[in-house]
C-alpha cells in the first residue's frame, strides 16, 4: 500500500474513534447532570421512618410544623424545612424548641408526616 | 522498587523523545538521492524501530510497576485483571493506555511494510511517526503532577504538554543530526556534505523557536507546582528542578557554541570537514546533557510538587521587604543607593559585550560595582530565618484550633507575656529582655513558620523558651494560631457597623457547627455563594433585635446572606429558650457555640454583637451593643448592597496563618 493513503486512512479511524469517545463521554455526562437536577413528580411512593427533627415553628391553622431535621437518605440532606401533617393531629403539647422523631410518607416531592413523637 | 520504576520511566521517555526526533530529523533534512544521506536515513529509521520496541516496553513496565505500588503486591505485574483494573480505572493509567495504542499505531508505520513511491508518500510517513510520537509525549502532561494543579488543572495540562511537545521537537532531533554529521564528516561522506550542512542550519532555526517556547512553558509550570524560593531550595522537587534548570543552561551555551561553529562549515573542504566533526561531537555531548535532564524529570514525575510540601530552608537569613518599612525605615537609603549601584554595574557588565576595547577591566569593574549594591542593599532586608521559617501550618485557622491555643497560651505563655500578649505577663520584669508585644503590627513581618520555630525552640537570646517537648505539632500551631487572633484583634478594634468598600483585611476565622439533629456545616461552606451574619446574641435583651432579623429572614436570603445565630451561654436548649414568638428559622447553633463564642467574643465582649462576614471569608463590618438591640434593618441591607456591588474581588481568605 501507498503510504500517504494508509496514513490518511489510519488518521481518519482515529480522528473518527476520538470523536465518538468525546461524544459517547459527553452524552454520559449530561445524562448525569441531567439525573442530578430534575424533580420528577408521580414516582413511587416512599417511606422514612424515624427521622430525628427539631421543631423550630408550629403552625396549626395551615397544619405545619417547621423542622430541623436530619438526613433523609435517598431524599435529601439535613435542613430546615416545613412539613405537612397528613392526618394527624399536631400534638397538642408540641412547642418549639423540642425533639421529636416523624415518618414521612408519598412521592417526592409531595411527601407528608405520617407519624410525628415528641422525644423526651 | 522505586529504582527501577525510575529506571523505566527514564528509558521510556528517552526512547520516545529519540524516536520523535528521529522523525523531526528526517523532516528538517528532507528528502535526498546521495549514498551517504540515504544510507543515515535509513539508519534512523532502522534504529526507530528499536527505540519504538523500547518505548512500548518500558511504558508497559512502567504500568506495571503502577500496578505493584498501588495494589501493594510483587505478582500483581502479572496479574492481567490487576493490571487491566489500574489502566482503565485510574486516570494515569487511562493515560498510559493511549499513549501506548498511539505508540502501537506509529509502530505500523515505522514496520516499513509500506511503499514509498515519491515525496508524497515520504513525508506522510514521517509526518505521521511525528504526529503520532508528539501527541503520545504531550499526553503525558494528562497524567502528571499537572493534572492536579490548583486552580486551573486544564492550563496546567495544556502548559505542561506545549512544553513537552516542544522539547522532544527540540532535543529529540540532536542524536539522528549527531549521526548525520559524523557520517558526512567521514573522508567518504563528502557527498552529503552540503545536505547535512543545510540540514543542520535548518534545524538550528527550528531549536531557536523550540528552545524559546521550552524556556517559557518551564517557567509556566515551575510557578504551577513550586509556591516561592522556599520551595525551589527547599524541597525534593524544587532542588531537582534546579539541577534540571542548571544541566538545560549547560546545554543551551553548549547549543551556543555549536551554533557559532556553523559559520565555519562553509570554509574549504578540509576545514569544513574537520569542523562538522566537532560539531558532530558537540552536538553529541549536548544530546548526552538532554538524557541526564530526562532522568530528572523521570525523578520529577514521581516526586511530589514543592507546592505541596514543607520547604525546610537552608539559610539562617532571608531578605524581606516587608520588615523594612514598619522596623527600620531609616535603612530605606542604602537600600536605594545599593540597588542603583547593582543596577548599574549590570548595565556596564551588559555593555562589556559589545565593547572590544578595555573589556576586561570595565568587567571587573562592573562586577565590583555589583557587588557593593548588592552587599549595600540587601544587607539591610537580611533578617534571621530558621529552618521552618518557610513552613505552611498543618493546623488550620479555626475557633476550635485558636480556643485550645488559648487554653495552652493560659497555660505556659501568660506568665511572660501577659494576659492579651502585651509583653506584661507578672513575670516579664525578671527577664533579661522584656517579651515582644504579641499584638503589634511588627508580628506579621514574622512569618507563621519563624513562630513555629520559636515556640519549638526558644529564642536563646531572650529568655524565651522551646517546647517543642511538652507540645506536639499540633498544639504548637493552635498556639501561632491564637497568637494571630491577638493580632487580628488588636487591628480589629475600630472596625465599626459599616463597610469599607474594597478593603477586606480581617480573615473571619472558621467554625463549625450544628443545629442538632441536622448534620454540621461550616462558615467556609458559604464561600463563593453567600455572606453570613453572625449574631452573637443574650437573651433576654437580644430578643428583640432576633424577631427583627426572623421577619426579614426572606428577604435577606434573597439578597445573599445567611443569618446563624449564636447564644452567648453556648446553651445547647437555645431554640427553645428563644420561645415560640420570635420564630426564628436560621440556625441558631446548638452544638459548637462554645468555642464560637470564646473566639468571636474577643474581637468585641457586648452582650449583642453581629458580624457581617463576606462570602470571600473576610470580616467587614461589625455592629455591637449593650442595652436597645431593634435596630433598623435597612441599615443592613445598606451594607449588604455595599457588599453586593463592590467589584474588587479579594482572594479568599486564607484559612491558614501566613
Amino acid at each position: 500500500m501507498r503510504a500517504w493513503k494508509a496514513v490518511v486512512l489510519v488518521d481518519l479511524a482515529l480522528l473518527f474513534a476520538a470523536l465518538g469517545g468525546w461524544a459517547a463521554w459527553q452524552r454520559s455526562q449530561t445524562t448525569a447532570a441531567l439525573a442530578a437536577r430534575t424533580v420528577t413528580f408521580g414516582g413511587p411512593e416512599q417511606e422514612w421512618t424515624d427521622v430525628a427533627g427539631l421543631v423550630r415553628a408550629v403552625v396549626p391553622e395551615l397544619g405545619i410544623v417547621v423542622l430541623t431535621h436530619a438526613d433523609i437518605p435517598g431524599y435529601m440532606p439535613g435542613m430546615t424545612m416545613g412539613f405537612k401533617l397528613a392526618d394527624v393531629e399536631i400534638p397538642r403539647a408540641l412547642s418549639v424548641g423540642d425533639t421529636v422523631r416523624f415518618s414521612l410518607r408519598g412521592s417526592p416531592p409531595l411527601v407528608t408526616i405520617t407519624a410525628l413523637e415528641k422525644v423526651p | 522498587m522505586s529504582g527501577l520504576g525510575l529506571a523505566l520511566r527514564w528509558l521510556h521517555l528517552a526512547a520516545t523523545v529519540a524516536l520523535l526526533g528521529g522523525a523531526v530529523a528526517l523532516l528538517i533534512a528532507g528528502p535526498s538521492d546521495r549514498p551517504t544521506a540515504l544510507a543515515w536515513q535509513r539508519r534512523v529509521s532502522g534504529l526507530a524501530r528499536w527505540l519504538l520496541l523500547v518505548a512500548v516496553l518500558a511504558g508497559a513496565g512502567v504500568l506495571a510497576h503502577q500496578t505493584v505500588v498501588l495494589e501493594g503486591r510483587a505478582e500483581a505485574a502479572l496479574d492481567p485483571r490487576a493490571l487491566l483494573r489500574v489502566a482503565t480505572q485510574t486516570q494515569s493509567g487511562l493515560v498510559w493506555l493511549v499513549r501506548l495504542g498511539l505508540l502501537l499505531v506509529a509502530g505500523l508505520f515505522a514496520a516499513g511494510r509500506l511503499r514509498v513511491a515519491d515525496r508524497a508518500d515520504w513525508l506522510a510517513l514521517h509526518g505521521q511517526t511525528a504526529a503520532l510520537t508528539v501527541l503520545a509525549l504531550a499526553l503525558a502532561a494528562a497524567g502528571g503532577h499537572a493534572a492536579a494543579a490548583e486552580p486551573s488543572p486544564l492550563t496546567a495540562m495544556a502548559v505542561d504538554a506545549l512544553h513537552l511537545a516542544t522539547a522532544g521537537l527540540w532535543a529529540g532531533a540532536l542524536p539522528a543530526l549527531s549521526l548525520l554529521l559524523a557520517s558526512a564528516a567521514r573522508p567518504d561522506g563528502a557527498d552529503a556534505r552540503p545536505y547535512a550542512v543545510l540540514a543542520i542550519r535548518a534545524f538550528s532555526r527550528w531549536a531557536l523557536a523550540m528552545v524559546l517556547v521550552v524556556a517559557v512553558s518551564g517557567v509556566l509550570n515551575t510557578l504551577a507546582h513550586v509556591r516561592d524560593v522556599a520551595g525551589l531550595i527547599g524541597t525534593p522537587y524544587g532542588r531537582l528542578l534546579l539541577v534540571k534548570i542548571t544541566v538545560f543552561a549547560l546545554a543551551l551555551a553548549l547549543a551556543a557554541a555549536n551554533r557559532r561553529r556553523l559559520t565555519a562549515l562553509g570554509a574549504t573542504a578540509e576545514r569544513g570537514r574537520a569542523a562538522m566533526a566537532r560539531l558532530a561531537v558537540g552536538v553529541r555531548v549536548e544530546a548526552l546533557l538532554i538524557l541526564a535532564i530526562l532522568g530528572v524529570v523521570a525523578a520529577l514525575g514521581v516526586t511530589p510538587p514543592a507546592r505541596h510540601e514543607q520547604a525546610a530552608w537552608p539559610f539562617s537569613f532571608r531578605f524581606t521587604t516587608t520588615a523594612l518599612l514598619s522596623a527600620a525605615p531609616d535603612a530605606r537609603w542604602p537600600v536605594l543607593i545599593g540597588s542603583q549601584l547593582a543596577v548599574a554595574g549590570a548595565v556596564v557588565l551588559l555593555c562589556t559585550l559589545f565593547v572590544r576595547r578595555w573589556r576586561l577591566p570595565l568587567a571587573a569593574g562592573a562586577v565590583v560595582l555589583l557587588l557593593t549594591g548588592a552587599a549595600m542593599g540587601l544587607a539591610p532586608l537580611a533578617v534571621d530565618a530558621y529552618p521552618t521559617t518557610f513552613h505552611r501550618p498543618t493546623v488550620p485557622y479555626t475557633v476550635t484550633s485558636i480556643a485550645s491555643g488559648a487554653a495552652i497560651y493560659a497555660e505556659r505563655c501568660v506568665a511572660c507575656h501577659g494576659r492579651g500578649g502585651g509583653g506584661d505577663g507578672p513575670a516579664a520584669a525578671t527577664l533579661p529582655k522584656p517579651p515582644a508585644d504579641l499584638r503589634a503590627p511588627h508580628t506579621s513581618d514574622h512569618t507563621a513558620g519563624d513562630l513555629f520555630w520559636w515556640v519549638s525552640h526558644g529564642i536563646p537570646r531572650g529568655a524565651m523558651p522551646g517546647f517543642a517537648d511538652v507540645l506536639d505539632e499540633e498544639q504548637r500551631w493552635d498556639v501561632i494560631n491564637f497568637v494571630r487572633l491577638l493580632g487580628a484583634v488588636e487591628g480589629a478594634r475600630w472596625l465599626g457597623p459599616s463597610v469599607d468598600p474594597g478593603r477586606p483585611w480581617l480573615a473571619a476565622p472558621d467554625f463549625s457547627y450544628a443545629v442538632a439533629p441536622a448534620p454540621a456545616r461550616s462558615l467556609r461552606d458559604y464561600r463563593g455563594s453567600r455572606h453570613v451574619l453572625l449574631v452573637l446574641y443574650t437573651l433576654p435583651a437580644s430578643r428583640a433585635r432576633l424577631a427583627q432579623l426572623a421577619q426579614a429572614y426572606q428577604l435577606l436570603t434573597t439578597v445573599g446572606v445567611e443569618v446563624i445565630a449564636v447564644p452567648t451561654d453556648a446553651e445547647p436548649d437555645a431554640i427553645r429558650r428563644l420561645g415560640p414568638d420570635v420564630r426564628a428559622l436560621f440556625p441558631i447553633v446548638t452544638e459548637g457555640a462554645a468555642d464560637i463564642v470564646a473566639v468571636y467574643r474577643r474581637f468585641d465582649a457586648a452582650p449583642h454583637v453581629e458580624h457581617l462576614v463576606d462570602k470571600n471569608g473576610y470580616v467587614r463590618a461589625r455592629w455591637s451593643t449593650h442595652g436597645e438591640t431593634a435596630r433598623d434593618v435597612n441599615l443592613l441591607l445598606a451594607e449588604v448592597q455595599e457588599l453586593n456591588e463592590e467589584k474588587v474581588v479579594a482572594p479568599p481568605a486564607d484559612e491558614h496563618v501566613h
